[in-house]
C-alpha cells in the first residue's frame, strides 16, 4: 500500500500508529474542550462533540486560551498531535499529555491527511507516515 | 529532539544539588524547552505572573505542600516580582461578592460560589499564605497589568500567563513573553529563550488594511477577534486605526488572542517597537497583506452573536476585568436607574475597593447590579440556573462562555454588542443591538 512520508520536528518523542481526526479550523481549548469527553465544545467548528481519544489529531495551530492544555489531559487524550505551526500554548500541552508530538515539516500535513487515514507517527526518528483511507 | 545547553550552575539544579524544588522546576524547562525547540534558557530580569497556587504544574512535574513549607522556612523568594493572574485554582472563586455569586462551581450541581464553606476552601488559604511569603503579588486578575504600579520596561524577560496579558506585555510595554508563566519560570526566573525572546520573531509578518476606521470600543473588540483569525500565530501590523484608549486595548489584545494566537504586533506611530510602518517589518516588504474590512468585522460580529431569542436573562461587564476609567463611565449610566435582569460587574480585587471608596460600588449596588472581583463565568463553568440568554461585550467572553453549555437541550444564547446596549438589555431585559 502506498504511503506518504513526512519529516518534521518532534516536540515529544514515541512512536504510535493510529487513525487521524483533521480539523479544518484552528483548535481552542478553555471551555471550548471536554476532556471527560474528549471533545471540542466550540460552538459552530467542524469538530464539535466528534471524539478526538486515541485518535492522531491534526490540526493547523492552536488559538486562544492557554486552556488549550485541556486537550493534553485525562483518559480521552490524542494518541498524538500533527500540527503545522506551533505557539507557547502547544508546549504547555504536551507538557501535560506526553504523548508524540510533531509540527514544523517540510511539507504542510494539512495537505495530505484526511480524517480516516491511518498515520503513523515516530516522533523518535522525526517524520509521520499516511497511508490513504480506502 | 534539540540539545538544551544548560550553565553549570542550571545544571547543578537539574542534578538536584540546589534542592528538590529547583531540581523539579528545572526539569520542567528543560523539557519545555525541549519541546519548544529552544536551545537555552534566559534569565528573567522583568516579571512574572501564573495560575496560582500553581505547584502542579503538570502530572510528572509538582510541588508538594511540604515542600512549599520547606521553602518558605528557607527564606526563598520568587526570581522575579510575581503575581497570581486569577482567582485561586481550579474553582476560581470571585474575591468579592462571592456571597451573591448564586453558581455552581463547573456545572457540578452539589457546589455553589455562594456556599461560605466551598469559598474558604476555594481560597487554598494556606497555598496563598506561603505564596505571598515568597513575595507572590496576590492581585488575581486577568488584566494584571492594569493592576500593578510596577511594570517591566523596553526588552526586559518576562514569564506572564493569560490571553490578553501576553500581547500586552510585547506589543505594548514592549517586553518580551512567551506563553508561559508558572511556578518554574517564577521561582527560578528563568525561561527558554524562544518565541517572543527573540528580537526577529518580534517583526511583523504580516500588514493588516482596514476599509472601516477602528476607533469605537467595540470597533476594537471586533476587529481584535477578527485579526486574530487572520493572523493565527503571526505577527500583524495594524493600519487604519485610532490610537487605542486602555480598554480598546483590554478589548483588542484579549480578542486578538481569542480569534488567534497573536502574542505580538504592531501599531506604527503607536506600540514601542513601531515607530515606522518600515521598522515594524524590520526593513523587510511585508510577506502578505490582508483587508480586515467592513465584510470580516460583519462577519465576526455575526459570529459572536449566537442567540435566537432578545429576552436577555443576564447581563455580564469586566472581560477582562474593568478597569477605573469603565467603572466610573458605569456608575454615571447606572446613577438612579433600576435593572430589570442580574447585571453583573467584575474588576481585579485591587480596584474592587477603589470602586467602593469612590462610591461606585454604593452606586452599582443601589441600582440593583452586583460588583464582584477577581473571576468570571467562563472561568467559573457555568452561569447562574435559569439563564439562558446572556448580554456581553467583549468577544472573548461571547466566544467562551457557550463552551460551558455544549448539549443541545441546554444551549446558552450570547448577546454581543456594546457596552450601552448591555446596560439597555440590563434595564429592559431586551436585546437591541445591532451593528451598526
Amino acid at each position: 500500500m502506498k504511503t506518504i512520508r513526512i519529516y518534521g520536528r518532534t516536540e515529544f518523542p514515541g512512536k504510535v500508529t493510529a487513525e487521524a481526526l483533521v480539523s479544518p479550523m484552528p483548535l481552542q481549548g478553555f471551555t471550548n474542550v471536554d476532556p471527560e469527553r474528549g471533545c471540542t465544545t466550540e460552538r459552530n467548528h467542524p469538530l464539535f462533540g466528534i471524539s478526538y481519544a486515541g485518535k492522531v489529531l491534526v490540526f493547523p495551530s492552536q488559538r486562544g486560551s492557554g486552556g488549550f492544555l485541556k486537550y493534553g489531559r485525562g483518559d480521552h487524550k490524542p494518541a498524538a498531535f500533527i500540527h503545522t505551526v506551533a505557539s507557547p500554548i502547544n508546549v504547555l500541552c504536551y507538557l501535560q499529555a506526553h504523548v508524540p508530538a510533531m509540527t514544523d515539516f517540510e511539507k504542510d500535513p494539512m495537505d495530505y491527511i484526511e480524517t480516516g487515514d491511518i498515520v503513523f507517527v515516530n516522533a523518535d526518528e522525526g517524520y509521520i507516515e499516511i497511508t490513504k483511507k480506502e | 529532539m534539540i540539545e538544551v545547553k544548560l550553565t553549570d550552575e542550571e545544571k547543578r539544579m537539574l542534578q538536584g544539588e540546589r534542592g528538590s524544588v529547583r531540581q523539579t522546576c528545572m526539569a520542567y524547562l528543560v523539557e519545555m524547552a525541549q519541546i519548544a525547540g529552544a536551545e537555552r534558557l534566559v534569565d528573567l530580569d522583568g516579571t512574572g505572573d501564573m495560575h496560582a497556587p500553581g505547584i502542579n504544574m503538570s502530572p510528572y512535574y509538582s510541588i508538594s505542600i511540604e515542600e512549599l513549607r520547606e521553602l518558605v522556612a528557607n527564606g526563598e523568594r520568587f526570581a522575579v516580582p510575581t503575581f497570581a493572574d486569577k482567582s485561586p485554582f481550579p474553582e476560581q472563586p470571585p474575591i468579592d461578592g462571592w456571597e451573591q455569586c448564586n453558581i455552581c462551581s463547573f456545572r457540578q450541581q452539589d457546589v455553589r460560589q455562594d456556599d461560605p464553606a466551598f469559598h474558604d476552601k476555594a481560597m487554598h488559604r494556606e497555598e496563598f499564605d506561603l505564596l505571598r511569603k515568597m513575595g507572590m503579588l496576590t492581585s488575581h486578575s486577568c488584566a494584571n497589568y492594569l493592576t500593578a504600579t510596577y511594570w517591566p520596561t523596553i526588552g526586559q524577560h518576562c514569564s506572564w500567563f493569560e490571553s490578553s496579558q501576553i500581547p500586552y506585555c510585547n506589543a505594548v510595554l514592549g517586553a518580551r513573553t512567551n506563553f508561559d508563566g508558572s511556578f518554574a519560570t517564577c521561582f527560578l526566573g528563568k525561561a527558554p529563550y524562544y518565541g517572543m525572546h527573540v528580537t526577529e520573531n518580534r517583526y511583523g509578518t504580516m500588514l493588516i488594511k482596514t476599509d472601516r476606521l477602528i476607533s469605537s470600543d467595540l470597533e476594537w473588540d471586533v476587529f481584535g477577534y477578527a485579526v486574530g483569525e487572520a493572523a493565527r500565530c503571526g505577527v500583524p501590523v495594524l493600519t487604519g486605526t485610532t490610537k487605542p484608549t486602555t480598554t480598546q486595548l483590554q478589548k483588542f489584545n484579549s480578542a486578538v488572542h481569542t480569534g488567534g494566537a497573536v502574542e505580538m504586533y504592531h501599531i506604527p506611530g503607536s506600540t514601542p517597537e513601531a515607530p515606522t510602518l518600515e521598522f515594524a517589518f524590520g526593513g523587510k516588504k511585508p510577506a502578505e497583506e490582508v483587508l480586515v474590512g467592513e465584510k470580516e468585522l460583519r462577519a465576526a460580529y455575526d459570529y459572536l452573536n449566537y442567540h435566537a431569542t432578545d429576552e436577555v436573562d443576564m447581563v455580564y461587564l469586566g472581560c477582562p476585568h474593568l478597569n477605573i476609567v469603565d467603572l466610573m463611565k458605569l456608575s454615571v449610566k447606572l446613577e438612579g436607574k433600576k435593572v430589570k435582569i442580574p447585571l453583573w460587574i467584575m474588576t481585579n480585587p485591587w480596584l474592587y475597593n477603589v470602586a467602593k471608596d469612590l462610591g461606585y460600588q454604593k452606586i452599582f449596588s443601589d441600582a440593583g447590579a452586583i460588583l464582584m472581583s477577581g473571576a468570571c463565568l467562563a472561568a467559573m463553568g457555568a452561569v447562574p440556573e435559569g439563564v439562558r440568554c446572556i448580554a456581553v461585550d467583549t468577544a472573548k467572553q461571547a466566544n467562551y462562555v457557550t463552551g460551558c453549555y455544549p448539549e443541545a437541550d441546554a444551549k446558552l444564547d450570547v448577546c454581543y454588542g456594546t457596552t450601552d446596549e448591555c446596560i439597555d438589555a440590563a434595564l429592559t431585559g431586551r436585546w437591541h443591538g445591532e451593528w451598526r
